[in-house]
């Protein structure tokens, strides 16, 4: 019944202009919304802790890598709430120690940016190893497939407009039509499966979301 | 075992040595590269040159460390084209892990016109020049609560001032007040600003898309929801040139990094690096193939 009212009134808010409607919809949007976000952050770090002390209880596989976890957790939070973002926003807690400074936004670009930079990076290697050993030219679908991206990939570096003048403006024709014919299609599709989804949902047809199966 | 057997068995850490390489020597030893601006990049960089002055640009850093890259220098080019054009700025983000990124990219731009500053109006300051909102959640409260009234959205700013208090907030109300607004993300999040300010509100929205996900966008650039689009390590590299023709053209004559522009050497050689990798791949196949049948 609470997913039947909300979800319909939720989609009728958008179409109806009325100032009660207005007023509740704004309501629910910028109090009630933020205040079950906000216990999701509760629950998700309650989970996190949850699950990484259970492995390090049960001294299951890596479970030393729950402490660095559970640690840079703690550390991040108390920095992040009490030591300030920057020398120049202090904090009330004192977060450097003559010149070395660990800020939050110190402790991000030195830690968290080259460490996600870096696991991203790696994609580059991966992407190498893929294209030698499985893009081949079996037949005609992956020909097609391989003929597409030479032309992108050339046409997406500056030494393709060197070697042939018109190869980016094919490229980006290759984008703007056959690739945007085929992805509002996909789009199309996709839009009509999540309203039928969704009416599934707001009516009770499907209840597989709250755990309870499909009846 | 044959030649054409060997390489196609070759054990993979030779080809990362070689991608490795690849992508090394370039970024040490760049060469020259002047980007020519494709329509896409062209059309967002005209919007905002010639957006009426008493509106904002907005931009949106939904982009995360891990694709800072091939997004950041998007960021940075938009700032040094805002602020070289007297233009008011509002940065906010919807990703938590951007908001350093934000953080980052507008003190860096302002460090650079600041330093070269002789008079308060050159100077770009903080709550005049610039407010940056910060994060906050969830998406849509945020997307739709822009259009009413942006300090209900953003009570506090980023470094915890008021927002009412500010003099930029005086003009800048909502989305009336924005001229537009870019947002630079690897997900889908500037389909939400489509969804919700583009279609509800009517503002104007671009976007900054990392190459693998460019492809996702061009319906929506086809149909106009977004008016100009900057895609991949290129688009940034293209919208950077067009910034630094705006520079020549103001006389503005600042030796700037262009990491775009910069990494564009690295992109070059890895892509002919892995054309070469296909098609070598591809003649071992083939006469290994025709070999055994």
């Amino acid at each position: 019944m609470i997913v039947l009212v909300l979800g319909i009134f939720g989609a009728a808010a958008f179409i109806i202009p009325h100032p009660i409607v207005k007023g509740i919809d704004g309501t629910m949007r910028n109090d009630v919304l933020r205040i079950i976000t906000a216990f999701s952050l509760v629950l998700g770090v309650g989970s996190i802790i949850q699950h990484h002390l259970i492995k390090v209880r049960r001294k299951a596989e890596h479970w030393p890598f729950s402490y660095v976890t559970l640690i840079a957790l703690v550390a991040s939070a108390i920095i992040g709430l009490f030591g300030g973002i920057d020398p120049a926003s202090p904090g009330i807690l004192p977060t450097h120690i003559g010149g070395f400074s660990f800020h939050m936004q110190t402790l991000y670009e030195n830690v968290m940016v080259p460490l996600a930079a870096t696991m991203f990076a790696l994609l580059a290697f991966f992407m190498a190893s893929a294209a030698y050993r499985a893009f081949r030219a079996r037949n005609l679908e992956a020909t097609l497939l391989l003929i597409a991206a030479f032309i992108l990939m050339l046409g997406a570096v500056p030494l393709g407009r060197m070697l042939i003048r018109p190869l980016p403006d094919f490229a980006e024709w290759i984008l703007t039509v056959p690739n945007t014919a085929a992805k509002r299609g996909i789009m199309f599709g996709i839009g009509l499966g999540s309203i039928a989804t969704s009416l599934k949902i707001i009516l009770g047809i499907e209840r597989g979301w709250l755990g309870g199966g499909g009846k | 075992m044959k030649f054409w057997d060997r390489l196609l068995r070759i054990d993979r850490r030779w080809l990362y040595a070689i991608i490795w390489l690849v992508v090394m020597i370039p970024l040490l030893f760049p060469f020259k590269i002047k980007p020519m601006a494709m329509p896409p990049v062209t059309r967002l960089f005209n919007y905002i040159d010639t957006m009426p002055e008493d509106k904002t640009l907005v931009i949106s850093v939904d982009y995360t460390p891990d694709i800072q890259p091939e997004l950041h220098p998007m960021c940075i080019a938009l700032l040094r084209h805002a602020f070289a054009n007297h233009r008011k700025v509002g940065l906010l983000t919807l990703q938590v892990m951007g908001l350093g990124l934000g953080e980052a990219a507008i003190r860096q731009v302002t460090e650079e016109f600041n330093s070269r500053a002789t008079t308060h109006e050159d100077s770009i300051i903080n709550g005049e020049d610039y407010v940056y909102w910060g994060w906050t959640t969830p998406i849509i409260t945020i997307l739709l609560g822009m259009g009413e009234r942006i300090t209900n959205v953003f009570p506090v700013d980023y470094y915890g001032h008021r927002t009412d208090s500010l003099p930029i907030m005086a003009q800048l109300k909502n989305y009336d007040d924005i001229g537009i607004v870019v947002s630079i993300a690897g997900s889908s999040i500037p389909i939400s600003w489509v969804n919700f300010a583009n279609t509800q509100f009517g503002v104007p929205i671009g976007c900054g898309a990392t190459a693998v996900s460019a492809a996702d966008y061009y319906p929506y650039l086809n149909s106009g929801q977004f008016t100009g689009m900057m895609a991949g390590m290129k688009g940034a590299a293209e919208y950077e040139q067009l910034v630094a023709d705006k520079f020549d053209e103001l006389g503005i004559r600042w030796e700037l990094r262009r990491k775009g522009t910069e990494a564009m050497s690295s992109q070059t050689a890895a892509h002919i690096a892995i054309m070469i990798f296909i098609i070598i791949g591809n003649i071992a196949f083939f006469i290994t193939r025709r070999r055994k049948k």
